[in-house]
C-alpha cells in the first residue's frame, strides 16, 4: 500500500479567499471564541503584512489594522471545501479517506496509469492547489505516517517516506502531531518525551494504563505494527456544485477560475463512477434585485460525444461563455451534471484509427459551433433531383447530425457523368448583363457547350426551364450560365430569357 | 579536395561524406529538395516531377495563388482529394468562396460524405478554424480560402501544420505573390488563352532550384467538352 496524504493548513482561510478574484484578496483574518474572547485564528499574508497575528485578540488585531476583514470560522464552509478536494482528487484514485482539514488517498494501484509516484505526486497538488488550497503533502506505507508527515511538512512541500525510510522520518516527528497525545500533552512533554521515538521507548502497558489505550495505537498504525483500516470517501448518485462568489463578477473572465474548478470536480466524480458526461448546465445564478427579472442565466452544453476530459470541457464552456451575456452580476455558480454515460473517454490508441478520428472529427465541430454558432460547420447531402438548386442540401453539425461514417442512403446517380457539372455553385443565381446580344460576366462572354435543357420541378411550385451553356470570358474562367427558357414570350417574338451565372467550374 | 586522408589525426570529411552522412538533413542548392515527409501525389507526371518528393506534401503549407475562382483549381487538387477521400478522411473547406456542388465533386472522384464546410466570415475565425482543423487530428485535406495573411499567420499555420499528418492547402489572391510567405510551397495558377482545360502552374517557391517556366498540365474533364461540334448538338433533358 502506497499513501499520500495532503493537508490544508490554511483552509479556513482559503474557502474565504479563493471566493475572490485573485488580484482583490484583501487583508481576511479569521476569528474563534475561545471562552468570552475571541482570537484570531488565522490571518493571511495581506493582514500579516499589516501587523496581525494568529492568536491575537480580535480587539488587539483591529487596533493594529482596523480594516481587516473579519470572518468567523465556519467549520460547514471549511468541509464543502474539503470534500471539492476531494471531489478533485478522485481523478487518481477512488480510495480516499477524509481527515479533519486534509485527506489521505491510496495509490498503489494509479501508479502505472499516470507513470510514476513522482508523476502522479505532481499531478495530484496540482490539481487540488487549482482549487484554491494551499497544502502539504506527505508519501508513506501507511495512512496514519502519510498523514503524520504531512502535517510535519512546510507548507508547498512533500515529504517522501517511501519504503522503509518512513520508520526514521517519524522517529524524529514532535509528540505534538498526534491525535490521541492531545489530552495529556503537557504531561507527557513534563516526562521529556519530544519525539514519536521518545515515546516508543516507554514501556508499552505503562503508556496504555496512563494515557488510554488509543496512544499505544495509534503509535503501531503510524509504523505499520498493526491494521489501519480507513473508512473511504462516498460519492453521491448525482453531481451538483454550487460556488459561491464574494462580490459581485460581471466580467466572464473572472469566471473562468471558478468554472475551472468546478469541471475538475466533477471530472473527479465521473472518474469515481467510470462515467463519461454527455451532457452539463451551467448556471450563473444573479444578485436578487427589484430591478431585473433575470434570476439566473443558464448555459446548456450538450456533447455530441461524452467525454470526461477536463480540458475539452473547459473548452467548450469557455467558447459558450464567451458567447454569453452576462445580464446582470452575478453571486453564486453552479455545475450540474444532466446526462452522464457509462464508459469514460476511449483508450488511448497508437496509431488514429476510424474510431478516434470520428472522435477527433466530433470534438472539432463541437469546439466550432460553439465558437462560430451551430450553423456554420455543414456537411453537404446530396439529393437526387435535376435543379441544381435542389440538389443538394446543406447538413447542420447538431450532434450526431453531421457523420460521415454514417450509412447514407447511396447517392443514386440520376446526373449522368457526361454531362458537365460545376465544382461551384453560386448560392443565388447571379443575372448577367447582355451586350450585342451576348452576355457579360467581367467580359463578354464565349459559349463553349450547350445548350443543355434542364425542365424540372413542376411538382412543388418551383419549376424550371432552362438552357444551360458553358462559357469562357476573357479572364479563363469556365462559367456555367443559363438562359430561362419561356416558350410562351418566345412566341411573341421574345428571343429566350434572360442570363443568369450559376456556377463556375473550379 | 584531400582524396587520401592524413593518417594519425581524424580525417576531414570529405563534401560527399558530409553529404551521405546529414542526408535528408542537407541538399545542394540546384538539386530538387527532397524531405522525408510523405507526400501525395497530384495525378499530374508533369507537375509531380518538378515538386520536391514528387507530390503535394504532408505536414506542410501549400500555398496556391489564384487570380479569379473557376479556372480548375478543383480539378488541379481532385486527384489528391480522391486519394483521400478514398481512405476514408475527411477534407474540411474553410470559408469557400462558392458552394461545392456535389454531383461535380463526385465525377472528379470526390465522396461528398467526407466534406465538412465551414463558413467563417472574420479573418481571425478563418485563421482560428484552420489551426482549430490543422491541429485536430480529423482531416486529411484543409483547404482554407485566405485573401489575407500577414507572414506570422502563415509562419505560424506552417509550425502547426509540421506536426500534422495532412495536406493544407491556402487558396489567396493572385496580388499575395509578392507578400512574403512561410509556406514552403508557393504555385500561381494561370488560365491558358485558347485552351479552357489547361491551367499553367508557375512554381514562386519550392524547396531546391527555382523553375521558371510555367508548367502546363492538362485538366481532367467531362467527355462532353471533348466532342468537337457542341453547340451543334444539344442534350436535353426534359422531365415534364
Amino acid at each position: 500500500m502506497l499513501w499520500i496524504a495532503l493537508y490544508f493548513p490554511a483552509l479556513s482561510l482559503d474557502w474565504i479567499e479563493r471566493r475572490f478574484p485573485e488580484a482583490l484578496i484583501p487583508a481576511i483574518g479569521v476569528t474563534v471564541r475561545k471562552g468570552n474572547q475571541t482570537c484570531i485564528q488565522q490571518a493571511n499574508k495581506p493582514a500579516q503584512a499589516r501587523g496581525v497575528m494568529a492568536g491575537q485578540p480580535l480587539a488587539s488585531a483591529l487596533a493594529v489594522f482596523p480594516d481587516l476583514v473579519i470572518m468567523e470560522q465556519d467549520p460547514r464552509e471549511e468541509g464543502k471545501a474539503l470534500q471539492q478536494a476531494v471531489y478533485a482528487a478522485l481523478r487518481f484514485t477512488p480510495n480516499i479517506a477524509v481527515q479533519n482539514n486534509g485527506l489521505i488517498a491510496e495509490v498503489s494501484g494509479s501508479l502505472k496509469l499516470f507513470g510514476s509516484l513522482k508523476n502522479l505526486c505532481q499531478s495530484l497538488n496540482r490539481v487540488v492547489t487549482a482549487q484554491g488550497l494551499q497544502l502539504s503533502a506527505g508519501i508513506a506505507p501507511t495512512a496514519t505516517a502519510a498523514w503524520l508527515l504531512a502535517r510535519s511538512a512546510q507548507q508547498g512541500t512533500v515529504i517522501n517516506g517511501k519504503g522503509e525510510e518512513f520508520r526514521i522520518l517519524l522517529d524524529a516527528l514532535p509528540v505534538g502531531l498526534l491525535e490521541s497525545v492531545q489530552p495529556h500533552l503537557e504531561v507527557i512533554r513534563g516526562i521529556g518525551c519530544k519525539t514519536l521515538a521518545d515515546l516508543r521507548r516507554l514501556p508499552r502497558s505503562g503508556v496504555a494504563r496512563r494515557f488510554g489505550p488509543d496512544l499505544p495505537v495509534e503509535l503501531d498504525r503510524a509504523y505499520g505494527d498493526s491494521p489501519d483500516p480507513q473508512k473511504w470517501f462516498e460519492a453521491p448518485e448525482d453531481f451538483q456544485q454550487k460556488i459561491k462568489m464574494m462580490g459581485l463578477v460581471e466580467n466572464t473572465e473572472l469566471l473562468l477560475v471558478p468554472a475551472q474548478r468546478m469541471v475538475e470536480q466533477m471530472c473527479g466524480w465521473l472518474a469515481l463512477r467510470h462515467a463519461a458526461v454527455s451532457a452539463f448546465s451551467f448556471v450563473l445564478h444573479h444578485e436578487y434585485s427589484l430591478r431585473q427579472h433575470h434570476k439566473f442565466t443558464s448555459v446548456n452544453i450538450r456533447l455530441s460525444e461524452q467525454s470526461s476530459d477536463p480540458a475539452h470541457l473547459m473548452l467548450l464552456l469557455r467558447e459558450h461563455l464567451e458567447r454569453t451575456k452576462i445580464v446582470a452580476p452575478v453571486c453564486e455558480l453552479e455545475l450540474t451534471a444532466d446526462e452522464i454515460a457509462a464508459g469514460a473517454d476511449g483508450n488511448l490508441e497508437l496509431f488514429p484509427t476510424m474510431q478516434s478520428e470520428t472522435t477527433s472529427l466530433n470534438r472539432f465541430i463541437e469546439k466550432l459551433s460553439s465558437r462560430l454558432g451551430p450553423e456554420a460547420i455543414t456537411g453537404l447531402k446530396v439529393v437526387s433531383d435535376h435543379r441544381p438548386e435542389y440538389s443538394q442540401r446543406l447538413e447542420l453539425s447538431g450532434t450526431g447530425g453531421l457523420n460521415p461514417f454514417s450509412k447514407r442512403e447511396t447517392n443514386s446517380q440520376i446526373i449522368p457523368p457526361e454531362s458537365p457539372r460545376p465544382a461551384w455553385l453560386r448560392e443565388i443565381p447571379l443575372e448577367l448583363k447582355v451586350q450585342r446580344g451576348r452576355p457579360v460576366y467581367e467580359s463578354p462572354l464565349k459559349l463553349l457547350a450547350g445548350p443543355e435543357r434542364i425542365e424540372a420541378g413542376w411538382w412543388n411550385d418551383a419549376a424550371i426551364a432552362r438552357d444551360y451553356f458553358i462559357a469562357e470570358n476573357n479572364q479563363g474562367q469556365l462559367l456555367w450560365i443559363y438562359r430561362e427558357h419561356n416558350p410562351v414570350e418566345k412566341d411573341k417574338g421574345n428571343k429566350g430569357g434572360n442570363w443568369y451565372l450559376q456556377g463556375l467550374f473550379g | 579536395m584531400p582524396a587520401s586522408p592524413p593518417s594519425g589525426s581524424p580525417a576531414p570529411l570529405s563534401l560527399s561524406q558530409i553529404e551521405t552522412r546529414f542526408r535528408n538533413r542537407i541538399w545542394r542548392g540546384d538539386a530538387l529538395g527532397a524531405s522525408d515527409d510523405p507526400v501525395i501525389s497530384s495525378g499530374f507526371q508533369g507537375l509531380d516531377k518538378e515538386l520536391p518528393g514528387g507530390g503535394w506534401p504532408t505536414r506542410n503549407l501549400t500555398e496556391l495563388l489564384l487570380p479569379t475562382e473557376g479556372l480548375g483549381e478543383i480539378r488541379l487538387l481532385s486527384y489528391a482529394l480522391e486519394e483521400i477521400t478514398r481512405s476514408e478522411r475527411n477534407i474540411l473547406l474553410i470559408a469557400p468562396p462558392y458552394i461545392p456542388y456535389m454531383h461535380a465533386w463526385a465525377h472528379l472522384g470526390v465522396d461528398g460524405r467526407h466534406i465538412v464546410m465551414v463558413r467563417a466570415c472574420k479573418p481571425a475565425e478563418r485563421l482560428w478554424t484552420l489551426e482549430q482543423g490543422i491541429r485536430s487530428a480529423a482531416f486529411g485535406t484543409i483547404i482554407g480560402w485566405l485573401p489575407e495573411a500577414s507572414q506570422q499567420a502563415t509562419r505560424k499555420l506552417q509550425i502547426l501544420s509540421r506536426t500534422a499528418a495532412s495536406l493544407v492547402f491556402l487558396f489567396r489572391p493572385a496580388r499575395a505573390r509578392f507578400e512574403p510567405s512561410a509556406a514552403p510551397l508557393r504555385i500561381l495558377l494561370s488560365p491558358v488563352r485558347g485552351h479552357s482545360h489547361t491551367l499553367s502552374l508557375y512554381l514562386l517557391k519550392r524547396r531546391g532550384a527555382p523553375f521558371v517556366l510555367p508548367i502546363r498540365i492538362p485538366l481532367p474533364q467531362a467527355a462532353v467538352f471533348s466532342r468537337s461540334a457542341e453547340l451543334k448538338s444539344p442534350l436535353i433533358h426534359s422531365y415534364c
